[in-house]
């Protein structure tokens, strides 16, 4: 309970955020001492000063202080580090020309420097090392963050896109769907009006369903389009190409295993079973799922499966599943 | 003798009718499961799964159905060595420190069509898929496991007990009872794997077999007589409670990571009509499976993080 309510409450003047909701919380990246809005402005108005906690000796500067992300101090200190030191030590694996050991040594290295000022190892050594990298690659690192810049841009870029073009298929799946229950409706009074009219109910009916096929809208056509375009999205095949990995095997959904060359074709018409076309009509196996044509299947197949084996040249390839 | 060629070192799992061990295979060092099957309990002789679980695994043999290296006999009871398949989809759906990626899924979806489509051509209904049931290989692969519900497609005028399939993965037509039901029961099942993948928690968890039927409709819209033929034939269907459909939005909402080819493929496993339901080969050549990303590699999938 003490520590939660030490989380809501500013150590130096005691605002409570209960009393005062829209309190802010501030820290400094110098001691990351936590510091309510109003105090930052009230101490730190008239230019640096010392750290309101008790023993803390830093000079903090009004302009420095932040919002704090992390609930851990600590982990937010190491971002900050990081975001630093990060920004000088920009190379990508294209510097190294894909040389990946040289690029995994840089890393290391990057890592250490992060260790490092995180843990208050030869920080003076460091800090030197990390100047005198920026002076000698400033014009590196300027143009790896233009790229990074660059890169971020077309990303940007692309889930606009992206966005926009789902928006316009939602609207254009709508239209379409309104449109056909207009269209039914249509057709519906349609066929009534004209049957109060003329005689021959199949042909006014097959007359009405022909107009409404011609009716099929221009919306369709245009959702054919948008999905054309989205095929060859020219923002995709940027990232297709990463996520393409080289193949050994190309792809096949059974992996090759699959007799499309059967020993027989089952005709579509049926076959003449009455005993099975007794069952197909019982009203238990209609709503069972029962098909006839998985028996016709499987019967043929029965019929025909044991063609084409020699049991002895079978016997002579040793047996992976034998069971005793 | 039979017993020599195998050890039991470890104990890894009890069941109701058989205890498991891991073994060692000596001629060739491989390791295997042993499924000890208590017999001896048993007054009116073998238990039925066991016999049906040697009966449908010796017929098959696929790389993703598990597979049965041999049977024998020790003090009196029956022993079935099996592949040694450490880990199952179970496992990895709960182990929330595992992440997988759409390109992880399609690979187990495609191996589990796969092993399906095997079982269906053989004439052989799984009848209990399950991610429990799906097993993993060291090497990735997927393999169908535990046929003790198994059967073969009989003869048309059989009837089938629609007491199969755990709960939350049985087909509607089961849920009403019906008997001539097909291999359509295990596509359902496929179906809601695939959805809890995605969802990484169970898709329809119903309570007891009531709430079932409710938790399944309200889900995915009450059938009607319109899209399935004759469903109200079934004795339980006048007394449920009616739902809509879910719009294609509301789906999208649900399955937010899903494409919609994903979308296509797991509302064609979960089309209510039997009749009308997506069998393997049509999921098999489904778009998603050509659509990026590509499927990982079994070698790649996230895998258990042992110790």
């Amino acid at each position: 309970m003490d520590d939660d309510e030490k989380k809501d409450m500013c150590p130096i003047c005691k605002t409570d955020r209960y009393l005062s909701p829209d309190m802010k919380f501030l820290v400094n990246p110098e001691c990351y001492h936590k510091i309510c809005e109003s105090c930052v402005d009230r101490i730190f108005s008239l230019g640096p000063a010392q750290c309101p906690y008790k023993g803390c000796d830093k000079i903090l500067r009004k302009n420095k202080f932040k919002t704090q992300v992390f609930d851990d101090v600590g982990v937010e200190k190491e971002v900050d580090i990081r975001k630093r030191v990060f920004n000088v030590f920009n190379k990508t694996l294209d510097d190294f020309d894909g040389d990946t050991d040289a690029y995994n040594k840089y890393l290391e290295d990057v890592e250490d420097i992060v260790y490092n000022l995180d843990h208050g190892i030869d920080v003076a050594k460091t800090e030197e090392k990390l100047r005198t990298y920026e002076d000698i690659n400033k014009q590196l690192i300027m143009a790896n963050m233009e790229r990074s810049k660059q890169d971020l841009e077309n990303f940007e870029q692309r889930q606009k896109f992206e966005k926009e073009m789902k928006l316009k298929k939602r609207i254009l799946e709508k239209q379409i769907q309104e449109e056909d229950m207009a269209n039914k409706e249509w057709a519906k009074r349609e066929i009534v009006n004209q049957l109060s009219t003329s005689g021959d109910a199949d042909e006014v009916i097959a007359n009405v369903k022909k107009t409404v096929k011609l009716k099929k809208s221009s919306a369709r056509r245009k959702l054919e389009e948008l999905n054309k375009v989205l095929k060859n999205n020219p923002f995709m095949t940027v990232s297709n190409g990463l996520m393409k990995k080289k193949e050994t095997v190309p792809f096949t959904p059974f992996n090759g295993d699959r007799d499309i060359h059967k020993r027989y074709t089952l005709t579509d018409s049926g076959y003449f079973d009455p005993f099975i076309k007794e069952l197909e009509a019982k009203k238990e196996y209609i709503a069972s799922g029962f098909r006839a044509d998985y028996v016709y299947d499987r019967m043929l197949t029965e019929a025909f499966m044991g063609l084409g084996c020699v049991i002895t040249e079978e016997l002579q390839t040793p047996q992976l599943n034998s069971v005793n | 003798m039979m017993q020599t060629e195998y050890s039991k070192e470890k104990k890894v799992g009890e069941g109701t009718y058989a205890v498991v061990y891991v073994g060692t295979k000596y001629s060739t060092n491989r390791k295997v499961a042993i499924k000890e099957i208590k017999t001896s309990g048993f007054k009116d002789g073998l238990d039925m799964s066991a016999i049906r679980e040697v009966k449908y695994l010796q017929e098959m043999n696929h790389v993703n159905v598990i597979e049965l290296i041999d049977v024998f006999m020790a003090q009196n009871n029956l022993n079935l060595v099996l592949e040694f398949l450490p880990a199952d989809l179970e496992m990895i759906i709960k182990d929330s420190s595992i992440l997988f990626t759409n390109a992880d899924i399609k690979s187990w979806l495609l191996m589990t069509l796969r092993g399906v489509h095997h079982c269906h051509r053989n004439f052989i209904l799984h009848r209990d898929l399950k991610p429990n049931n799906l097993l993993l290989a060291p090497d990735g692969q997927l393999k169908l496991a535990d046929f003790g519900l198994a059967r073969n497609m009989g003869s048309p005028q059989e009837i089938l007990t629609s007491n199969v399939v755990t709960r939350w993965y049985r087909a509607p037509e089961l849920l009403f009872g019906a008997k001539h039901y097909t291999g359509a029961i295990d596509m359902w099942s496929v179906g809601v794997i695939f959805a809890e993948l995605m969802l990484r928690i169970p898709y329809l968890p119903g309570k007891d077999d009531i709430d079932q039927i409710d938790v399944t409709f309200r889900a995915l819209g009450t059938p009607t007589d319109r899209d399935w033929p004759e469903i109200s034939t079934f004795s339980t269907y006048n007394k449920i409670q009616f739902y809509p459909p879910p719009s294609r939005d509301e789906l999208r909402r649900r399955f937010a990571a899903a494409t919609e080819n994903a979308l296509d493929l797991m509302c064609g496993m979960l089309t209510m009509n039997p009749h009308k339901r997506w069998d393997p080969t049509k999921c098999l050549t489904s778009e998603f499976f050509v659509e990026l990303p590509e499927p990982t590699v079994p070698e790649e999938l996230p895998k258990l993080n042992n110790k």
